[in-house]
């Protein structure tokens, strides 16, 4: 098959599944509540026990704090990713936190967190 | 000698037969509301990845094809290129695949290559398409060599190949249950290759075949699906980026960070690279073993059903 033929079958072909998915509501992320974020910690690290979660209020992400310390889990499109929070950066964003990992399969997430709600989380962070 | 034999790429022949039938796996599924699960990052992530794994053999693909044809200069067999040769070359290569995917799971070089596959939390067609781009540097073309030095001619051998990834795409898919128990019983299908995309201890490093499930049932790597334990897709350890340079490079650049971390014997730094995937000099990360084994501390239940029978 021509290079050129090949070129504009692969970008239409992307650019056509990435719209349909979009257009037919494909692009929501997850939504945690402290049930499903303890849930979707377990699931990521079998071996730890929960021992408490507090959910972001826009249910995108939670911070989960276990036997093995603190957690955060966060929607990854339609799933959820977890990390331990160690060898963490945190910031403060104009909407929440930014937690920078040395990790390069999850270099940073942003949390939207309200004031209070930021606050509360940086407290459990520092606490453990 | 057929020294000029050549035939044309099928996986880049079948871009638009994948294209179709990933639209129609869709419309499938969201006419039905049920099958498998599309979300739009992950499934242009896969898109990329596949495109970039074309791009890749088209920029790297004359290393191998080069090493095949010097063994095809050094080899005095020649089988030929007759229906029966063609057929036996596919069964065989088939072996080959087997084998280069279970190495792809249990030595960790090889699996910096293949995990970008195995990292999508769906499992629906656009994952088939999720190949690796440095597949060229596991230098697993040497399991081909056997082929070739046989009589197999390389144009047979790649040709064989393609048609063997062409066929693993259609089992990327939960809008099929089960086929008819003799299929079941010979080839890989969707239901035996979901298992092998799963994250559940149980469904950990089994059912490695390409086209023919019957290389586990010999090798003893088959695990069946079970009714009772839905697969959980993905990595033990998701990754948290749908960045196609993170995906593909994520576990090279880990093995390099930990062959250099200082402090390490030479046969631990050898480990890091070449053991299997989780292996570390302090015990402090997990391989499919010490899972396995720790889900059994928690589920003694499980022990000697399928997936925990070692």
């Amino acid at each position: 098959m021509p290079l050129e033929i090949l070129l504009i079958l692969v970008v239409l072909g992307i650019a056509s599944i990435a719209v349909m998915l979009h257009l037919s509501g494909r692009s929501k992320r997850a939504r945690l509540t402290a049930e499903s974020a303890g849930a979707a910690w377990e699931r990521h690290f079998p071996d730890d026990q929960v021992t408490g979660v507090i959910a972001a209020q826009d249910g995108h992400a939670a911070l989960v704090t276990t036997s093995a310390g603190v957690g955060l889990v966060w929607a990854f499109g339609a799933d959820t990713v977890a990390r331990h929070l160690v060898e963490v950066d945190l910031d403060d964003t104009t909407r929440g936190l930014r937690f920078r990992f040395s990790d390069f399969t999850a270099p940073s997430v942003r949390v939207a967190l309200a004031p209070e709600e930021r606050q509360l989380w940086r407290n459990t962070i520092q606490a453990t | 000698m057929t020294d000029t034999l050549s035939f044309p790429d099928p996986t880049q022949l079948a871009v638009p037969f994948f294209v179709a039938a990933i639209l129609a796996e869709f419309i499938w599924i969201a006419v039905k509301g049920r099958g498998g699960r599309y979300e739009t990052r992950d499934a242009v992530t896969s898109l990329i990845m596949g495109a970039g794994s074309v791009a890749s053999g088209l920029l790297l693909g004359f290393l191998a094809y080069g090493f095949f044809m010097l063994l095809w200069a050094l080899t005095p067999l020649d089988l030929g290129t007759s229906v029966g040769v063609f057929i036996l070359c596919f069964v065989l290569d088939d072996l080959r695949y087997y084998w280069v995917h279970r190495f792809g799971h249990r030595i960790r070089w090889v699996w910096a290559s293949h995990v970008n596959h195995h990292s999508s939390q769906h499992y629906n067609l656009t994952t088939a398409l999720r190949q690796t781009w440095t597949g060229t540097f596991t230098f697993m073309m040497i399991v081909r060599a056997p082929l070739i030095l046989l009589g197999f001619h390389p144009a047979i051998v790649l040709l064989c190949g393609g048609l063997n990834l062409i066929y693993q795409f259609w089992i990327h898919t939960e809008a099929i249950g089960k086929m008819p128990r003799w299929f079941e019983a010979v080839m890989n299908t969707p239901s035996h290759h979901r298992v092998h995309h799963g994250r559940n201890p149980r469904y950990l490093d089994c059912n490695y075949a390409g086209v023919f499930i019957v290389w586990d049932k010999m090798f003893g790597t088959f695990v069946p699906e079970q009714d009772s334990e839905k697969v959980d897709y993905g990595l033990v350890h998701n990754l948290g980026s749908f960045n196609p340079l993170r995906v593909a490079f994520h576990e090279w650049i880990g093995i390099f960070r930990d062959v250099v971390q200082p402090g390490l014997t030479v046969r631990q730094r050898l480990s890091y690279a070449f053991g299997p995937p989780g292996y570390s000099h302090d015990g402090s990360r997990d391989t499919s073993e010490t899972i396995k084994a720790k889900h059994l501390v928690r589920n003694p239940q499980d022990r000697g059903s399928p997936g925990f029978t070692q």
